[in-house]
C-alpha cells in the first residue's frame, strides 16, 4: 500500500519545498520508491533544490495535454536511482490545471511508488486545492513564529474539511538558544495551539542554505550534519520506525546560556 | 409524485454584503408535523448538477458579490452535500461562506465543513395559535474551532475542543468552551446582558457580551483555573468558577 502525501503550509518561505526534497531523498535513501511531485506552478522550486533544473525536458503540463507519457516526464536522480521528480510548469500559472488532472497524474503514479509526496504552493486557493485533492495525508511545515503557526491551523482546519485526516507536524527553523531565552515560542507552545502529531524538529542552520543553492539535499552528505539527521529521522519516523526526538535543548544549555539567562532574569 | 418530478430548488437574490442562495427540497406528502426533507433522496452530484444548471440559467446576475450565504432552513445536509454546493459555486467564481440552516446536523456538517455556520432556531409556521416560547436548542460541538472557523448561533453554545485564534463564536444565548479559548467569543449577541461565557481555559483572546467588548492579555497563560465572564456596572469581568457567588438568572 503506498502513501500519497501533500507537504503543505499555508505561509510561504517556511521550508515546504526544502522538506520535500531532504523527505523525498532520505526516503530514498532506505530503499524505498519514492516520486516528488511539484505542484507550485509556475514558482516551481523543487528541481532546483534536487538539482535537476537542467534535465526537465516535459512537465506534468505535457502529460496532461498528452504531448508524452508521464514516465517521459519524470526526471531520475542520478545519484539516487529510487527517486524521481515530476516537474510543474514554470510557464503556467496555477490555474492551468485542477484537481481532477491533479488527481489523475496521482493515480497514473500510484502503482509504481511506495511514496508520492506533493510539494503544494503557499497560500489557500486553487493550488493549495489542487495539490490537496489526491492526497491521503499531509504534513504540516511550520516555524516557530505567531504568524506561520496560525496559518498551520488555518490549513488543518481546511485539510480536515477535505477528509484528509492523518495529519503531521514538522517544526522547522528551531532555534534553541531562542526559545531557552524565551524569544521564541517552543515546540510545546505550538503543539498546544495545533493539536496534531509532531514527526520532527529541524533546527535552523546555514547549511541548508547552502545545500539549497547547490541543489544537494542534506540528507546526502556523507556525514549527515544536524538537520539532515533530523530529515532523515523524520523520513525513518514515516517508515513506522520508533526514533526519539534529537534534543537540541539540552546541546544548549552551556554554561554560557545558563549565565545570559540569568542575566536577562528569566 | 406527479410528473413536475421533484427536483431541488434553487433561489438566488443578491443582498448588500453577499449573495442568497436559498435551497428549497420538495417536501414529500407527509402529513403534520412535516418530517423535514431529507437532501440525502439525492446524491451530492445531482445536487451540484441542479445547481449548475440554475446558475447557467442565471449567470451573471449576482452583480460583483461573490460571497454566498446558503439558506437550507430545516433540511438536512452532509458535508459532501455542502462541498459539492461549494464545488459548484466555485465554478462561477462564487464562494460559498455561510450556511444558514434551523437544524443541528446541518449546521455541524457545516462547520466541520470549514463553513461559518448560522444556526437559527426553527421558524414557527402553520400553527397559529400562540407560539411556543421554547429556546432555541443548544448547539453543541465536539471540535476544536480553527483559524478561519466561525460559528453562530441564536441560542447557547457548548464547544468541547478549543476555540483557536482567528477564529469565532456568536451567540445570542452564553457560551461553555471545554477547551482552551484563544479566540473571540461573543455571548448576548443580540443585546443580552446577562449573557455569560464559561472557559474551561483561558488565553490572549476577544471576549465580547452584549455590546461589550474585553481583551485578554498574552499574560493570560498562566491561567489556569475555569473561569466565567460576566457583565458588572464596571465592565466584563471574569471570576475563577469556584469564586463565582452570581446565582444563575432563573
Amino acid at each position: 500500500m503506498n502513501r500519497i502525501i501533500v507537504v503543505t503550509s499555508g505561509k510561504g518561505g517556511v521550508g515546504k519545498t526544502t522538506t520535500t526534497a531532504n523527505l523525498g531523498a532520505a526516503l530514498a535513501r532506505l530503499g524505498k520508491k519514492v516520486v516528488l511531485v511539484d505542484a507550485d506552478f509556475g514558482l516551481r522550486n523543487l528541481d532546483l533544490l534536487l538539482g535537476l533544473e537542467q534535465r526537465i525536458v516535459y512537465t506534468a503540463i505535457d502529460v496532461l495535454t498528452e504531448e508524452c507519457t508521464i514516465e517521459k516526464a519524470l526526471v531520475k536522480d542520478k545519484r539516487l536511482p529510487n527517486l524521481v521528480l515530476l516537474p510543474a510548469a514554470q510557464n503556467r500559472s496555477k490555474d492551468a490545471i485542477d484537481a481532477d488532472q491533479m488527481k489523475s497524474l496521482v493515480d497514473q503514479l500510484s502503482p509504481k511508488f511506495d511514496y508520492i509526496i506533493i510539494d503544494c504552493p503557499a497560500g489557500i486557493e486553487g493550488g493549495f486545492r489542487n495539490a490537496v485533492a489526491p492526497a491521503q495525508e499531509a504534513i504540516i511545515v511550520t516555524t516557530p513564529e505567531m504568524s506561520a503557526v496560525r496559518d498551520a491551523d488555518r490549513v488543518i482546519g481546511l485539510l480536515e474539511a477535505e477528509d484528509v485526516s492523518k495529519i503531521h507536524l514538522i517544526v522547522n527553523r528551531l532555534r534553541p538558544e531562542m526559545v531557552q531565552l524565551n524569544q521564541m515560542i517552543s515546540v510545546e507552545d505550538i503543539l498546544d495551539l495545533l493539536a496534531v502529531p509532531l514527526i520532527g524538529i529541524v533546527p535552523d542552520d546555514q547549511k541548508i542554505i547552502i545545500s539549497t543553492n547547490k541543489g544537494e539535499p542534506l540528507v546526502l552528505e556523507e556525514k549527515l550534519s544536524v538537520p539532515g539527521l533530523a530529515f532523515q529521522n523524520i523520513a525513518r519516523r514515516l517508515e513506522g520506525q520508533d526514533i526519539p526526538f534529537l534534543d537540541f535543548m539540552a546541546a544548549h544549555n552551556g554554561l554560557l546560556n545558563r549565565i545570559r539567562r540569568r542575566l536577562l532574569g528569566s | 409524485m406527479s410528473d413536475d418530478s421533484p427536483n431541488p430548488n434553487w433561489q438566488l437574490v443578491p443582498q448588500e454584503d453577499c449573495i442568497r442562495l436559498t435551497l428549497t427540497l420538495p417536501v414529500g406528502t407527509t402529513p403534520l408535523p412535516p418530517t423535514p426533507p431529507i437532501a440525502g433522496g439525492f446524491s451530492h452530484q445531482q445536487l451540484e448538477q441542479s445547481l449548475n444548471t440554475y446558475l447557467c440559467m442565471v449567470a451573471g446576475r449576482w452583480g460583483s458579490q461573490n460571497r454566498v450565504r446558503l439558506a437550507v432552513q430545516n433540511q438536512l445536509l452532509d458535508s459532501r452535500q455542502l462541498q459539492a454546493i461549494a464545488a459548484s459555486l466555485g465554478q462561477q467564481n462564487l464562494e460559498l461562506q455561510w450556511v444558514e440552516t434551523t437544524r443541528r446536523q446541518t449546521a455541524v456538517a457545516a462547520a466541520s465543513a470549514g463553513l461559518s455556520v448560522d444556526q437559527t432556531p426553527p421558524e414557527v409556521t402553520l400553527i397559529s395559535s400562540s407560539p411556543p416560547l421554547l429556546p432555541p436548542t443548544p448547539l453543541l460541538l465536539r471540535q476544536t474551532l480553527r483559524s478561519g472557523g466561525e460559528i453562530r448561533h441564536s441560542g447557547d453554545v457548548v464547544i468541547i475542543g478549543d476555540v483557536n485564534p482567528g477564529s469565532s463564536i456568536v451567540a445570542d444565548g452564553d457560551i461553555l468552551i471545554w477547551g482552551c479559548l484563544r479566540g473571540t467569543a461573543h455571548a448576548g449577541a443580540k443585546g443580552n446582558q446577562e449573557a455569560v461565557i464559561m472557559i474551561l481555559r483561558l488565553a490572549a483572546c476577544q471576549i465580547r457580551i452584549a455590546d461589550v467588548v474585553a481583551r485578554v492579555g498574552a499574560d493570560a497563560s498562566d491561567r489556569r483555573e475555569p473561569e466565567i465572564a460576566y457583565i458588572t456596572s464596571e465592565g466584563i469581568r471574569l471570576t475563577p468558577t469556584r469564586q463565582f457567588q452570581r446565582p444563575f438568572s432563573t
